[in-house]
């Protein structure tokens, strides 16, 4: 079926083209080399987006269609796995940053050691990091100015050593963020502005947001949102060096008979298949397809999967389940709340974040109040659904209620995992990626504590009635997808070393959150690009000196 | 032609009247059903908000999917994903065609008569039937909380319609049409939003240009409480 010629090779080629792809596109071609993206999903512009609840969250117009990209789930190896949406997140130009509401805390110092700190936890997989927060915050600073952010630096006190403060302030507070603030000044706890990858002043060329309330789930049709789409890869555009391919779907990592990686195999949107030939491959498809696609590369010198020869390609899996707590107010005792104004989130606090035994549990996680969502999608467990009841329920509580969420720091399991569905494929014919997941009894433990004190914050700022929202299983509601390559600085026990170099494949590189070995409390956009540029620069520094 | 190339074709869901889909009666039925799921009292209900034409342009086809960003016009779905809109728009029309003849069955076997004749109380008792439970009773803040009768749990990710029976499927879109952007063909007039308190954009487009703006329901003036803690000043920005 193919009858023109390949591609000319190129030093580089990028799977993927979120926060991990982009940021590597940008370092590579700012620093000369040739760089060839391909982008499974398309390559929308700000002008297709705009505050349109229906499309972007119902009818899955930047999320993958589950009919066309099914994912399969099951609790573990007894059960049948079923077909689910399992972890909807943008398969487009610039990935999880267009919809994202855009939450960059950094990472505690903690986060890296958790196993020195805690030992052998029977069930988990719980590892050290092989970097320190010190090696990373040059990186943290680096990103937050070049992407564009926002908060109060010093404001979080279990924060690391900073270099340096947020290019521009805060966004004004909302009144669920004062309210989150009143309640925890109640109990004695602090909170503080939180960190966002959004501009809230002119910055670099950029507007400030446009406080159209249109946020978490939405991509912003201004410059106001930070996302790769509109910073990283215009910047790696810039240099003439970067061709980004959308609708281009790579099926497998070729690798020569030296055991090097050639380059891969892609097919474009009108159905031709095409070799990509490249020094150097770096997959940056998510936690979720990144190990599907490294699992689906399998040859005569990789019959388990590229990069798979300690087995671990697909394991140690963490979701970053979101759980909450909602608060409904009356009406006739407090103001409205208004959740939908500005964004998505205001303020957040790291008083739960670090272990505290006493729980009854180890590690915590940041948490966040926010609204219950806008006028389709908002609902809250036992929220009567037909009827004058119903009527009546979004009427006295629309504008007065809102939630306050974790976002579970979840162990790594060496047995929950992503591997390849047997028989399920997708519109292309390719196996689908299975989940195999059941929680540890820590994140059970965890998440219940947390989302029971969430609760008792937001009595203590006012709400008449609380209703927790506790996980039965993971559902992937987070778009998180961490661990599935993870890194160490043993070839039997990790998948990537600390530059995120695949120890089997010395040209072949993941640099999105597969390589997280644990799953830390907080979101990975900001780490995934601190790191992306860390290894990118190693690459320059000494790798690409080795490649033929 | 991938997804970014969809050419806007200037069509409306209000370039008709009445139904594109359903029959005459069928519209009728939907209609009544979806007055007794969202009702009218002192305010408008899902009558007014012309529900039943958001429902309508959903099944009629591929054409109603999504909306240009700005409102002015539909985007023309192609290749795999118009297929697989096809198929779900499909299963959705016979959930729909089989559930109004279900009404109106259950209609006729209790009360001798369609549903859209029928009084109120006797539509939903047809709907408490069709949806094996008894009809949801008020919020308070003082029941159980065992007491609810099954709103989906709020979070990050919206239900997913794919796999949804008739009824619950009605209740959703009905909820959809009450309440997504005018541009469906429902909430009309934005009445779906009034009822609520949600000040929603004037139009798609003016969530794109910044004219439409939620700042004034913020705090502008309202200090962090860090704000002048010392750690704070220290970063000062340059």
């Amino acid at each position: 079926m193919q009858t023109k010629k390949n591609p000319a090779p190129v030093d580089v080629v990028i799977i993927g083209a979120g926060a991990g792809g982009a940021t590597a596109a940008k370092v590579l071609t700012e620093a000369g080399l040739t760089v060839v993206g391909l982008e499974r999903g398309p390559w929308l512009k700000p002008e297709h987006a705009s505050g349109d609840e229906l499309k972007y969250l119902n009818r899955n117009f930047i999320w993958q269609d589950p009919k066309l990209k099914p994912r399969t789930y099951r609790a573990n190896d007894q059960e049948e796995a079923v077909i689910t949406n399992f972890s909807a997140t943008p398969q487009v130009v610039g990935g999880g940053t267009t919809h994202w509401g855009g939450m960059v805390p950094r990472m505690t110092a903690s986060d890296f050691k958790l196993r020195s700190l805690h030992g052998d936890v029977p069930g988990a997989s719980l590892v050290d990091w092989p970097i320190t927060y010190d090696e990373l915050e040059p990186y943290y600073t680096r990103v937050e100015w070049e992407f564009g952010t926002s908060g109060l630096a010093g404001a979080n006190r279990w924060e690391g050593r900073r270099s340096r403060g947020y290019p521009t302030k805060p966004s004004p507070l909302s009144q669920i963020g004062r309210t989150f603030a009143t309640g925890m000044d109640k109990l004695g706890h602090s909170s503080f502005p939180m960190p966002q990858g959004m501009v809230t002043e002119p910055y670099r060329g950029r507007k400030p947001f446009s406080e159209n309330g249109f946020w978490q789930q939405y991509p912003d049709p201004g410059t106001g949102k930070s996302s790769t789409l509109i910073s990283f890869i215009p910047d790696a555009i810039n240099t003439g060096l970067y061709d980004l391919r959308s609708d281009c779907y790579v099926s497998e990592i070729l690798v020569g008979t030296n055991g090097r990686a050639t380059g891969v195999r892609y097919q474009d949107e009108n159905g031709y298949e095409w070799v990509q030939e490249a020094k150097a491959v770096i997959v940056a498809g998510g936690g979720i397809e990144t190990p599907r696609l490294l699992l689906m590369s399998k040859s005569a010198q990789f019959p388990d999967g590229l990069a798979n020869s300690s087995g671990q390609v697909g394991k140690n899996a963490t979701f970053h389940q979101y759980s909450f707590s909602v608060g409904l107010f009356d009406r006739d005792l407090r103001d409205p709340l208004y959740g939908w104004s500005g964004h998505y989130m205001s303020g957040c606090s790291f008083d739960f974040y670090e272990t505290d035994e006493s729980r009854g549990h180890i590690l915590g996680s940041l948490i966040f109040p926010s609204m219950l969502g806008h006028p389709v999608n908002w609902s809250f467990p036992g929220r009567p659904t037909w009827g004058s009841a119903a009527k009546d329920a979004d009427r006295e509580l629309f504008n007065h209620s809102m939630k306050i969420g974790i976002l579970l720091h979840d162990l790594p399991v060496e047995s929950n995992r992503v591997d390849l569905d047997p028989t399920v494929t997708d519109a292309w014919g390719l196996p689908v990626a299975r989940i195999t997941h059941t929680p540890h009894s820590n994140d059970y433990a965890q998440e219940r504590w947390q989302v029971q004190k969430n609760g008792e914050i937001l009595q203590a700022a006012g709400a008449s009635k609380v209703v927790p929202v506790n996980m039965e299983r993971i559902t992937g509601n987070t778009s998180h997808e961490l661990g599935t390559t993870r890194m160490g600085n043993d070839p039997s026990t990790s998948v990537v070393d600390r530059w995120c170099r695949t120890h089997d494949v010395p040209n072949l590189y993941v640099f999105d959150a597969s390589f997280f070995p644990t799953a830390t409390g907080i979101n990975p956009a900001l780490t995934i690009m601190a790191n992306t540029w860390r290894c990118a620069d190693r690459i320059l520094q000494v790798d690409r000196h080795t490649w033929s | 032609m991938g997804q970014a190339e969809w050419v806007t074709v200037p069509i409306s869901t209000r370039d008709v009247e009445g139904p594109i889909f359903f029959s005459q009666e069928e519209w009728d039925t939907v209609e009544a059903a979806t007055a007794r799921i969202i009702p009218t009292d002192h305010h408008p209900g899902a009558r007014e908000a012309k529900v039943v034409r958001f429902i309508d342009r959903m099944l009629a086809g591929t054409q109603f999917v999504f909306p240009a960003a700005d409102g002015i016009g539909w985007l023309r779905m192609e290749g795999r994903e118009e297929q697989a809109w096809q198929e779900r728009i499909a299963l959705r029309q016979s959930l729909y065609s089989s559930g109004v003849k279900e009404l109106d069955d259950i209609a006729v076997d209790r009360f001798g008569q369609r549903f859209v004749g029928l009084e109120g109380d006797q539509q939903d008792a047809v709907l408490e039937t069709i949806s094996g439970r008894p009809k949801p009773t008020p919020f308070s803040f003082d029941a159980p909380d065992d007491d609810g009768l099954g709103g989906a749990p709020a979070g990050n990710q919206p239900v997913n319609e794919d796999f949804l029976d008739f009824f619950p499927l009605l209740v959703l879109n009905t909820r959809q049409g009450f309440y997504a952007d005018p541009v469906y063909g429902g909430n009309e007039n934005r009445i779906g939003w009034a009822v609520i308190g949600f000040d929603g954009p004037p139009t798609l487009k003016s969530t794109m240009d910044g004219s439409y703006t939620t700042k004034k329901y913020m705090l502008p003036d309202a200090e962090w409480p860090y704000e002048r803690h010392p750690e704070v000043l220290r970063y000062r920005r340059p």
